[in-house]
């Protein structure tokens, strides 16, 4: 019996306004995301995959259509809702790290935890499981100007599981790491789907970075192109 | 790691604004809280409850103008009148100073004991005073302040009657809302000036002040279409009257703190919203994490209000010890005699710092709340 989907999106359209001018960025498009892939989705500059990426993400609203996560229609979710279902479902990696500058890497990946109803000494136990996933476990109490590039990105992960969404976007996660720090962050990721069974979505623009998924798909003027 | 660690370490992030902030709510409060404890002291007289029972009778025309000695007569028989005594404004210089800041007042002693009621005699004897008309009965702050004891001669120039006193101390008194003044024998004065028939103003003591009101106006009407009408009122209307002569000063005062709040308000509006803009992006990945608005809303309010809190704090009570702490009279050269920062001032200054803190919280909180998570995760650091 094949998989459920994940994620569902059907006929999704994104409309912006730019002045007089309208502007496409995601054209009638539709797909499905099985639990366990490791999505990747590729396109130039203004492609929408990033667009895509947000909505799926529920950081963003489609102006028409609808996208399905865990079979929840989050188009359809009010702010507050969309605050909660986000924290509890979803792991965010971001290009530039993200991470608080005041907090060290510990408190960086204990604040998501923070809206759940954990106390303290859960809080920092499933801090240090989550360090522990992505080989920081003895940086905790490091602030992000203290560690590197790639360092800081595994942090960013570990803050993206710490919660135990089911599905973990990465908006260009490699975009500003070198080579060696790009190849460790992306073997977490696939790790992550392979061993924990999470679904990743990753947009990049790196065939190399895409070669880390299960699957490519790429986006052009708004539309997955065949 | 908890709400409240988080909110702190954002407000000390960087520490140099931090410090700057909180001095300068720091300065304001202590400026605000000075300036209304002054507005005070210059518009509310110390009170007394002897006070109450006390009137003043001057001459309807003006304070200037003398009112006939004979009036006396008619005076103490008036019903509710328990005690009366002439009581002239000497208005001298003390030894060579050219603005003296403690009254002289020349009043008949025998009558003006049972005037002071709620004061006592700290020093010499009251019954030497009434026997010598070349001596005084003096405050026991100027005698501290001037290093003065009992027998010492006090040197006064006139500038508004063209005489000099030179009096010698014979009894000190305290105990009274304001223990400056020097007192002496009008009939010293009526003899320096050649018996003019005149004084100042009559000093009156009431049965109670349930009968102040009627014993006023028997006195107004005592000396209706006379030569000399009279303008009787209470001791404290009185003192309210030397004080509009100053102008205008609540309104003077109460402007000058309004610029100092409002200036206080821009400061730290504009410290808050550079605060918050500086880390939009931030702000956008808490959201993106599950943050909503109204809890951003509240690291916002918090950080801007324990900014503001701990200003206050630091000024409000800084204020408060200074205040209490120095010798006032001295730095003041006598003109101020108390300065009390009260409750309800230290409580307007913190009411104020609460207010600024809520103010300088919501104009961030808007923009951060208007963002979306995109467009706060596009925004450069």
């Amino acid at each position: 019996m094949a998989a459920e989907p994940i994620v569902v999106v059907r006929d999704l359209s994104k409309i912006y306004r730019q002045g007089d001018i309208n502007v496409v960025a995601l054209d009638h498009v539709s797909l499905d995301i099985t639990a366990g892939e490791f999505v990747v989705l590729m396109g130039p500059s203004g492609s929408g995959k990033s667009t895509l990426l947000h909505i799926i993400a529920g950081i963003d609203r489609p102006t028409s259509g609808s996208a399905k996560v865990q079979g929840i229609d989050i188009a359809q979710l009010d702010e507050s809702q969309l605050a909660d279902w986000r924290n509890q479902n979803v792991g965010f990696v971001f290009q530039s790290f993200n991470l608080i500058p005041v907090l060290t890497a510990a408190e960086n990946v204990e604040l998501p935890l923070l809206l759940t109803d954990l106390n303290g000494r859960e809080r920092r136990k499933q801090v240090q499981t989550a360090l522990e996933l992505v080989g920081l476990a003895d940086r905790g109490h490091h602030r992000p100007d203290q560690m590197s590039g790639g360092q800081q990105q595994r942090v960013a992960i570990a803050r993206a599981l710490v919660t135990d969404p089911a599905l973990i976007v990465a908006d260009e996660p490699t975009g500003n790491l070198d080579a060696k720090s790009a190849g460790d962050v992306l073997a977490i990721l696939r790790s992550l789907t392979l061993t924990a069974g999470k679904t990743v979505v990753m947009v990049t623009h790196d065939p190399k970075s895409a070669a880390y998924g299960s699957r490519s798909l790429h986006l052009e003027k708004g539309e997955i192109a065949a | 790691m908890t709400f409240a660690s988080f909110i702190a370490k954002n407000a000390l992030r960087n520490k140099r604004r931090a410090l700057l902030t909180v001095v300068s709510v720091a300065v304001s409060c202590g400026l605000l809280v000075t300036l209304l404890t002054l507005q005070r002291e210059l518009t509310v007289p110390p009170e007394s409850e002897a006070a109450s029972l006390r009137v003043i009778a001057r001459n309807k025309v003006s304070l200037a103008q003398p009112l006939p000695a004979k009036q006396l007569s008619v005076v103490e028989k008036i019903p509710g009148v328990v005690a009366v005594s002439p009581f002239t404004y000497f208005g001298g210089n003390f030894r060579d100073e050219t603005v003296t800041s403690f009254a002289q007042f020349a009043v008949d002693p025998a009558r003006f004991r049972d005037l002071i009621v709620e004061g006592k005699i700290a020093d010499g004897s009251y019954d030497d005073f009434i026997k010598d008309r070349t001596s005084c009965f003096v405050g026991a702050d100027t005698m501290k302040r001037y290093g003065l004891k009992i027998g010492d001669k006090m040197r006064f120039t006139g500038t508004f009657y063209p005489v000099d006193l030179d009096l010698k101390i014979l009894a000190v008194f305290q105990g009274t809302v304001d223990d400056r003044g020097v007192f002496f024998h009008h009939k010293l004065l009526d003899e320096l000036m050649g018996n003019p028939g005149t004084v100042g103003t009559w000093y009156l003591r009431v049965a109670s002040a349930d009968v102040a009101n009627d014993v006023i106006a028997r006195v107004d009407k005592a000396f209706e279409n006379s030569s000399a009408e009279v303008r009787a009122e209470t001791e404290r209307a009185f003192q309210m009257g030397f004080i509009s002569m100053l102008g205008n000063v609540k309104m003077l005062i109460g402007s000058i703190s309004a610029v100092v709040v409002f200036t206080l308000v821009l400061v730290t509006v504009s410290t808050m919203s550079m605060a918050i803009r500086e880390r939009f992006r931030e702000l956008a990945v808490l959201k993106a994490l599950g943050f909503k608005r109204t809890e951003l809303f509240g690291f916002i309010l918090a950080e801007s209000f324990g900014l503001a809190a701990l200003g206050a704090w630091v000024g409000i009570g800084g204020s408060w010890a200074f205040w209490t702490l120095i010798d006032l009279q001295k730095l003041t050269n006598g003109f101020l005699l108390y300065f009390e920062v009260t409750p309800r001032i230290m409580a307007t200054g913190a009411t104020v710092a609460a207010l600024l803190g809520i103010v300088s919280a919501i104009g961030p909180a808007l923009a951060v709340a208007r963002t979306s998570v995109v467009e706060g995760l596009k925004t450069l650091d």
